[in-house]
């Protein structure tokens, strides 16, 4: 099939019209407007090729850089989820549990039993793991400064506790117990809240790549931007038409094709990926999030039921703190709860549900323990609080532990999974609507230099 | 808030450094113009605050002593001093309703915890005295801490007990019933008797265990009286008596009558309170003493030390409502470490208590420049 423009003949009665006007007018006129419709023509179609070329090339760099981008936000909420559930959440509970374990360890005897001093000293090295984690990581820069002081607090920390173990051994056991207190003071006025400061901004940090891997802007722009094409498509075919005496051009025929091809992949990669992404934010890192503060919830009762029985000169009492953070732990887990994919395989409801009946035995024995404090017996709260007696708040915590990071786990993998399900299906987009956009390059170029082939 | 507010002397170790250098040099300058008589460039300007001081009995009567010092050399200066206990010291310097709190007893972890912003200054060195009302006997009997941990979980109840008349072969001891006096209020001078109690006899430490409260073993006889005047008034009238009471009310106890017991130290040696036992057993503590100076010094390894002995601790907030005030407790402070502390001042020896060594001035001037609005 071949299209031809309409011969740019002179127009009817150019050379008899021309003899009744002088010729010295006509003489120039006739050939310049002529030639201005030779001329037009070309550069019309130039134009038209050119403003083609440019919508079909913004079409592969801007949908594949939106592609692209979605497809990275889903792979930095893989990276940055797992920090925060892994890292983060791993460094608070290592740092708590290496302070609650070496000190409930030496009030129970000053020569602790061996298990509990490889428990201080492996959550210790996991802590020391987990910092060099999050500070190789590419994140927050706001991090910065609580990295910093985790680094240089968990050097005075350990130094303080090596101290006190000098001493215990050396049969001093309250010089090296005020050495303890020394280090207590270490992890609960400056690592744990460094080591909660990195997690709240984890936390915030996962929030914003949730919003960039399935918020709409980005997408509402590229559709606008295919509109635009496919408009301009029709309009070049139209005027083609127009101009070739009602010839089809299989080029922009093609380039429409295409482009009506890749948005519909587009919107159907995007849709899927965002599904997943819901699925895994709303069933995994959702309930994972609030496992994890129930898990540092957890912590900080236990760290502060062991600074009950170590504050021996004092007055305060953490009676107040553990009813707050009773109640907010009870909160997290319920949250958590309600959030747990029901689907088949999935035991994360299952775990949940037994970090919340563990709660309950745990509560009552750290109950306990403020009641002894209060009424100033100290050997049994010590006794609760070091697990040498039946219903002690060590068996629980225990418990309620394993249940936590079991339960967190199955929300990881409910998360890792729907993650990687969308990235699949973002992850070839790029690629595809590169192509499209090659594919309407090359038709909108062959359907135009054809036409403009014939002006040579 | 807490970490900014608390990491001081942990993590600004070069800063503090620099600090304490600059002022070690001025409480050098301090010292030696206290010395020659003449006053130095380290007079303090006029003071327009009133500062509260509260706690510690034990210390009160050296506090009383300060103020005046302070108040005589300081134009403008005003410091009330109220005793009352350690725990209270604690308390109304927690709550701000004392701008100074003293106390026997280092702050606790729990305490730090939950108000950063408190600091525990050690402003001398004191020791604690267990006492008696023994008719009849004299010199001074050997006690150590099994027996009177066994007094006070009630095993040993007569004087003549074999393992007390086992220590003392020489003194003149008769069925006499123990009367155990015991402090209920919260004490520092509990905290350290218990805390003696705990190491030295490990069964104390499972049952009762030490604090500036603790659950008293039940006793038959129980005196509870408030405050170390108390302790000592109900020592004198009861026959029998054993009491544990600050070195600041030796005197009057030994003017009263009652005896003061040798007690058996780490190594197993029997001292009583001197300067050069209370030295000795402050020495192996000094290098180990932390930047935030909490520290137990009981029963300590040096073999000629005497085993209970304490810093006395000022609890202030590094956070003032004002720079005025700020300064004033800054200056009050810093006057007592340094001149109040200066050994031919008088001050210390006249109760018993003994100086701070300089490198424990020097920590405590880090501590004290701390202190702001």
């Amino acid at each position: 099939m071949t299209a031809t423009l309409p011969a740019t003949t002179p127009p009817a009665g150019a050379g008899t019209g021309a003899a009744s006007r002088p010729a010295a007018h006509r003489a120039p006129r006739q050939p310049g407007r002529a030639r201005r419709v030779l001329l037009d023509t070309p550069r019309k179609l130039w134009a038209l090729l050119l403003g083609l070329l440019a919508l079909s090339v913004a079409w592969g760099v801007i949908g594949g850089l939106v592609a692209n981008q979605h497809a990275a936000a889903a792979d930095s909420l893989a990276s940055v989820n797992a920090r925060l559930t892994f890292d983060s959440r791993h460094m608070y509970q290592s740092i708590a549990d290496a302070d609650a374990t070496i000190t409930a360890a030496f009030l129970a005897s000053p020569t602790p039993p061996l298990r509990l001093l490889q428990r201080y000293e492996k959550d210790l090295a996991t802590a020391h793991d987990n910092l060099s984690e999050l500070q190789s990581a590419e994140g927050n820069p706001a991090m910065g400064p609580a990295l910093a002081s985790l680094g240089a607090g968990l050097s005075a920390y350990s130094g303080y506790v090596a101290e006190a173990t000098a001493e215990y051994a050396d049969d001093h056991p309250l010089t090296g117990g005020s050495f303890l207190q020394v280090a207590s003071e270490e992890a609960h006025l400056t690592l744990l809240p460094a080591a909660n400061d990195v997690f709240t901004k984890e936390n915030a940090q996962l929030n914003a790549a949730s919003g960039q891997a399935t918020g709409y802007p980005t997408i509402i722009g590229l559709l606008i931007l295919a509109v635009v094409t496919g408009i301009a498509l029709y309009l070049a075919q139209r005027w083609l038409y127009r101009r070739t005496n009602r010839v089809f051009s299989p080029g922009l025929a093609l380039a429409s094709v295409v482009l009506f091809g890749s948005v519909v992949w587009l919107l159907a990669a995007f849709s899927g990926a965002r599904s997943d992404l819901d699925r895994g934010i709303g069933h995994g890192s959702a309930p994972a999030q609030n496992l994890a503060l129930a898990s540092i919830g957890v912590q900080q009762i236990r760290g502060d039921s062991v600074l009950n029985v170590i504050s021996r000169s004092g007055n305060a009492s953490f009676s107040d703190d553990f009813a707050k953070t009773r109640k907010n732990v009870d909160t997290w887990l319920s949250e958590a709860a309600s959030a747990q994919d029901t689907g088949q395989g999935s035991n994360g409801a299952a775990l949940v549900a037994a970090a919340q009946r563990d709660t309950t035995a745990w509560y009552t024995a750290n109950s306990r323990v403020y009641s002894l404090g209060m009424s100033g017996n100290y050997a049994g709260e010590r006794a609760l609080v070091v697990g040498s007696v039946p219903g002690n708040t060590v068996t629980g915590y225990n418990a309620l532990e394993g249940d936590l990071s079991a339960a967190l786990k199955a929300d990881q993998d409910v998360f890792s999974s729907a993650v990687a399900s969308g990235a699949d299906a973002l992850d070839p987009l790029t690629g595809g609507i590169a192509a499209a956009s090659l594919l309407m390059v090359l038709g909108c170029g062959w359907a135009i230099t054809r036409r403009l082939a014939e002006y040579r | 808030m807490m970490a900014g507010e608390r990491r001081r002397g942990f993590r600004l170790r070069s800063a503090a450094l620099y600090i304490a250098t600059g002022t070690a040099l001025a409480a050098a300058l301090a010292a030696c113009g206290s010395a020659g008589g003449t006053t130095t460039a380290t007079v303090a300007a006029a003071q327009t605050e009133t500062l509260k001081e509260t706690g510690s009995s034990l210390l009160a009567p050296l506090m009383g002593d300060w103020v005046k010092g302070y108040e005589a050399q300081t134009p403008g200066a005003s410091v009330t001093a109220v005793s009352s206990s350690s725990g209270t010291g604690i308390k109304d310097a927690t709550s701000g309703s004392a701008d100074i709190g003293t106390s026997d007893a280092y702050l606790s972890s729990g305490d730090l915890v939950k108000k950063p912003s408190l600091v525990n200054i050690p402003l001398a060195v004191s020791a604690q005295t267990v006492i008696y009302n023994v008719p009849g006997v004299t010199g001074n009997l050997k006690l150590n801490g099994t027996i009177l941990a066994e007094i006070y979980q009630g095993k040993i109840t007569t004087w003549d007990d074999p393992l007390i008349t086992s220590l003392n072969p020489h003194a003149h001891l008769t069925g006499t019933k123990i009367v155990p006096v015991v402090r209920k209020d919260r004490s520092g001078d509990t905290f350290l008797f218990t805390s003696y109690l705990s190491t030295q006899y490990s069964n104390w430490d499972a049952t009762t265990g030490y604090g500036t409260i603790v659950n008293w073993p039940h006793l038959p006889v129980e005196p509870t009286p408030t405050g170390s005047t108390g302790v000592l008034n109900t020592c004198k009238a009861t026959p029998g008596c054993i009491a544990y009471n600050g070195i600041s009310y030796l005197a009057q106890a030994l003017q009263g009558g009652l005896g003061e017991a040798q007690l058996a130290n780490y190594a197993g040696n029997y001292t009583l309170p001197t300067a050069a036992t209370i030295t000795a057993g402050l020495s192996s503590f000094v290098s180990l003493t932390p930047p935030n100076e909490t520290i137990s010094l009981i029963d300590g390894p040096a073999p000629g030390g005497y085993p209970i002995i304490n810093y006395e601790y000022a609890v202030v907030s590094t956070r003032q409502p004002s720079a005025a005030k700020a300064s004033a407790i800054r200056d009050f402070l810093t006057w007592i470490i340094t001149k109040g502390n200066n050994p031919t001042s008088a001050y210390l020896d006249k109760w018993g208590f003994q100086p701070l060594p300089s490198a424990l001035v020097t920590l405590g001037e880090t501590q004290i420049g701390e202190i702001s609005s």
